[in-house]
């Protein structure tokens, strides 16, 4: 009995789509191992303030007891206030009755007057070697280990933020390319007329009229502009609804009523070829000029609007095979809405394979952040990334630890991230094997 | 065959119009007064000490390089405003002036009293500048200079509480005695700018007035104003001096983009196309030399490992390919700086210069430079190379080997060819098409590298170009290049695609695949 049940088990697990792909994966000993890395990256990401910080987990101070970094947070959030008596505390060697430090006691921004430039295979001038800096500091002092640490989560985030960008645009206008081709995005003519005619009052009313208020959030900060953004296009949006209305009644007279094909597939390939013509290194360069206060937010939500075309293509072909599958024309007799097959039923089936093309994407999105903050573009005099770690040594070749081990990190994430890719395109579409 | 090419070259143009159209707004609502900017590096200007010939004399420079580079004219063929705005806003030349007004139309929405009011602020100004004041009195000079200083304080803010204080600022200075102690040894205090005070006067009541009466339905009622092809996008494209015939017209000076004229850099009033010139050489010719390398190298090692497929070496080899294709190169590139352009780690391992071009000038025979640019140029080209080369020999194997499953390949070692024949006579040529055609996709990505590789070598192509203009803001180089490296790729595309069909019969894009 109980044999039969595993083995039916065991015979479901391997029919089930997923199972194949788990299965083909776990036989690609460096998929797997690839996995792995990405987690620890995910780990070491979002716990950076763990790993590598000056101010200690728990420390007990003229009888006091903190958790410091638990603090930072709190205050973060704002809900509680940094006690006055830490504010001007010397963490690093700061008289504790006991103390919990952090692996590595340094911010990426502690400075470390008396190893200026300490070099990781030579003697150093600290307590003991839990104050050693592992991997060497800069002429400030500031320890290497710990700004790769904490550029870790920038990497991470900036995979994260452009990717969640790219994939949304990418898999939305992919799949309407892909969907409805030049043929089957069909609108009666008042429809398209009203829509053009209040596309115009929609822009003025929500961009227009609001763009000083814009401008001002820019000038104060991205997310601000972020929140102002999208009260604008939520004004667009709604008096986008009202021509739709108004179309209805329309539509019964018979030369408003008719219907006129849009060739969506041939302007969304057009847009992916525009966009794919452009250098992104050099277009992210022009637009970086153009912002007075260029940040990473931006940089991530560039490389985001700009990095969508992969997942387009991708998507737009799997749709085009899925357009033609029976169950699509199923639905269609069932008398579904094209918009709702193509939401609930086709995008859904091809999303697993989008996940190639999203490893893929994160690796260049990486590596183009990282040539960004390499080159100094738009990064902040508080935020250390990768890249920025990597031009110390080609500002001064004697450190060669700047040489290797930010740029060991680049490589290895990049790297592991194309491996993923690569893994899962061979789980997923063994054809492709060779 | 002919039709699709000509289809190709008429989608080129929309697609130019659109890049045109993203770059030209880019340099519009970009930051910072170019004419001012040009007028300050040309001139070390006596800025404040207030000659009255010099603030006119700058004036008139002013306007004279604004007309020059065609900035007194409306931006585009139309603009859609609220109705609160005058169509002729554009010929307020000074930036930071017009988006001053701008504001203040934004909150008062009353262009008429608006317009009253920046006048009057143009009057006081002139008249403190042209006041009969005895250069003498210093400290009726320095009342003058507050005077002026509130004025140029009115032009920049929009903010109530700002504007106000500039207000009480202009009037104290007006109002405010001077004491004076004559000769015989008395003090007697007079007012020095009696002659100013119906100026402010009148500045204090525009404003007022101003304030008062604003007419704030107009933000929400939309304006379309038309300004036909007399404008800075169809000049910075077309230009303005007719395409045939003589320029009779003094103030017409631009030929535009689609006759190589585009703008003079900011910096040293060069022409843009010069720079380009030189700064394309530098890139076109290192990547043309990484472009061969590429091919003859990647063609035999793709085609090797996949005659070796699935052995040892095309297992190891593959890893290590896809290893390569993965390292940034601005690692690379640091790490051969660090490592090998200095005797800092070891006397002998400083075998490459670490930047530049070499030896340059007419001093040198040929042969002394063609030896030291190669050893200038051994560091860039192999950054450019590894990456691609790593990423054809991949596409080349995959395509060798898609190639040697079909039928006709086994048919041909049947009936006993050489195998050498077999792959390289039937397999290679056929796999060969596809990988022809592939640069237009590496193309971009070329381009982006140039960037780093040339930004670490220092060499003065159009990556390191454009990555300056951006320090320096100086939009008609950094938008030119990007412009010009959109147009090669594009060019790149059609020309790959235009190879396609050339090459390969099979392939049609007329016929539309069901």
């Amino acid at each position: 009995m109980t044999l039969m049940s595993t083995q039916k088990k065991s015979n479901k697990a391997d029919q089930s789509y997923w199972g194949t792909v788990k299965r083909q994966f776990n036989k690609n000993r460096s998929a797997v191992w690839s996995l792995r890395v990405v987690y620890v990256i995910f780990f070491v990401g979002i716990f950076a303030d763990f790993f590598a910080n000056e101010k200690p987990i728990y420390c007990k101070l003229d009888g006091q007891t903190y958790f410091p970094i638990f603090r930072e947070y709190a205050v973060a959030a704002g809900v509680a206030g940094m006690p006055s008596e830490l504010l001007n505390v010397d963490w690093v060697n700061a008289n504790y009755e006991s103390v919990l430090r952090a692996p590595i006691p340094y911010s990426p921004l502690t400075k470390d007057w008396d190893n200026a430039y300490a070099n990781p295979t030579k003697k150093q001038d600290v307590k003991s070697w839990r104050f050693r800096h592992f991997l060497g500091s800069d002429q400030l002092g500031r320890d290497l280990l710990s700004g790769l640490i904490h550029g870790t989560r920038i990497a991470m985030l900036v995979g994260i933020v452009s990717m969640g960008i790219a994939s949304f645009i990418g898999i939305l206008l992919g799949a309407i390319a892909g969907y409805f081709g030049d043929e089957r995005l069909q609108f009666s003519r008042s429809t398209l007329l009203w829509n053009a005619l209040f596309l115009f009052f929609a822009w003025f009313y929500a961009f227009n009229t609001r763009m000083f208020i814009m401008t001002d959030a820019l000038s104060e900060s991205f997310g601000g502009f972020l929140f102002q953004f999208l009260i604008s296009t939520v004004i667009f949006l709604a008096i986008m609804v009202i021509p739709n209305l108004i179309a209805i009644p329309f539509k019964r007279i018979a030369f408003f009523g008719k219907r006129v094909t849009i060739p969506i597939d041939i302007i969304i390939s057009r847009t992916i070829e525009i966009l794919n013509s452009v250098p992104i290194l050099l277009l992210i360069l022009s637009i970086c000029a153009v912002v007075k206060r260029p940040s990473i937010m931006l940089i991530m939500v560039i490389i985001g609007l700009t990095g969508w075309t992969g997942i387009a293509g991708f998507i737009r072909a799997e749709l085009l095979k899925v357009r033609s599958l029976e169950y699509i024309e199923a639905a269609e007799s069932l008398g579904y809405s094209q918009w709702r097959i193509m939401l609930r039923h086709a995008i859904p089936n091809s999303l697993t394979s989008v996940l190639i093309t999203i490893a893929f994407g994160v690796a260049s999105a990486i590596l183009t952040e990282t040539s960004l903050s390499f080159l100094g573009i738009g990064v902040q005099s508080d935020v250390v990334t990768w890249g920025k770690l990597l031009n110390e040594a080609h500002a001064d070749v004697s450190g060669w630890w700047f040489a290797v081990f930010p740029g060991l990190a680049i490589f290895v994430t990049v790297t592991v991230f194309n491996l993923l890719g690569e893994g899962l395109t061979d789980a997923m579409d063994p054809r492709l094997k060779q | 065959m002919f039709l699709y090419i000509l289809k190709r070259i008429l989608y080129f143009i929309p697609t130019f119009f659109v890049i045109a159209l993203f770059t030209f707004f880019m340099g519009a609502i970009a930051p910072g007064d170019p004419v001012e900017l040009k007028l300050s590096s040309g001139m070390q200007g006596s800025e404040g000490q207030g000659q009255v010939s010099d603030k006119l004399a700058g004036e008139s420079a002013y306007r004279d390089l604004n007309i020059k580079l065609g900035r007194d004219l409306p931006i585009f063929y139309f603009t859609v405003t609220s109705k609160a705005y005058p169509d002729t806003l554009y010929k307020v030349l000074r930036k930071n002036e017009r988006e001053n007004l701008e504001r203040l139309i934004d909150q008062y929405n009353n262009w008429p009293q608006i317009d009253a009011y920046y006048k009057s602020v143009k009057v006081l100004e002139l008249a403190a500048i042209t006041s009969p004041v005895d250069a003498s009195d210093s400290s009726a000079f320095s009342k003058i200079k507050m005077v002026r200083e509130g004025c140029n304080d009115l032009y920049r803010n929009y903010d109530d509480a700002v504007i106000q204080l500039d207000l009480e600022k202009i009037k104290t200075a007006v109002n405010g005695t001077i004491q004076v102690r004559d000769s015989a040894g008395g003090v007697h205090a007079y007012q020095a700018l009696t002659g100013l005070s119906k100026y402010s006067e009148a500045v204090a009541s525009n404003y007022s007035g101003m304030r008062a009466h604003p007419t704030n339905d107009l933000k929400y009622k939309p304006a379309l104003h038309v300004y036909g092809w007399h404008n800075q996008f169809h000049r910075w494209l077309f230009g303005d001096v007719p395409w045939f015939g003589e320029n009779s017209d003094p103030t017409r000076h631009s030929k535009g983009f689609f006759r190589g004229d585009f703008g003079d850099s900011y910096l040293d009033s060069r022409p843009v196309s010069s720079i380009l010139k030189d700064a394309m050489k530098w890139t076109l010719l290192l990547n043309l030399i990484a472009f061969i390398i590429i091919y003859s190298i990647s063609i035999p090692a793709g085609v090797s490992l996949a005659i070796h497929k699935g052995s040892t070496y095309d297992r190891v080899a593959t890893a290590w390919l896809f290893v390569l294709y993965s390292i940034p190169v601005a690692w690379v590139g640091t790490m051969l700086i660090v490592f090998f352009t200095s005797d800092y780690y070891g006397s002998w391992m400083a075998l490459f210069p670490p930047y530049g071009l070499g030896k340059i000038g007419p001093d040198y025979t040929m042969w002394a430079k063609v030896v030291d640019r190669t050893h200038h140029f051994i560091l860039p080209v192999f950054c450019i190379v590894y990456g691609s080369f790593a990423f054809i020999s991949r596409q080349v194997r995959g395509g060798m080997l898609s190639v040697l499953r079909q039928d006709y390949i086994r048919t041909a070692f049947a009936k006993g060819l050489e195998p050498g024949k077999v792959y390289w006579k039937h397999a290679f040529r056929n796999s060969l098409i596809p990988i022809i055609t592939m640069f237009s996709s590496f193309l971009p990505a070329m381009i982006s590298g140039a960037v780093i590789v040339e930004y670490l070598f220092t060499i003065p192509g159009m990556g390191r170009v454009s990555y300056e203009s951006v320090g320096a803001r100086n939009f008609p180089v950094q938008f030119t290049i990007l412009m010009f490296s959109a147009l090669l790729t594009m060019a790149g595309t059609l020309l790959s695609d235009i190879l396609y069909v050339v090459t390969d019969p099979r392939i049609s894009f007329t016929k539309k695949e069901g």
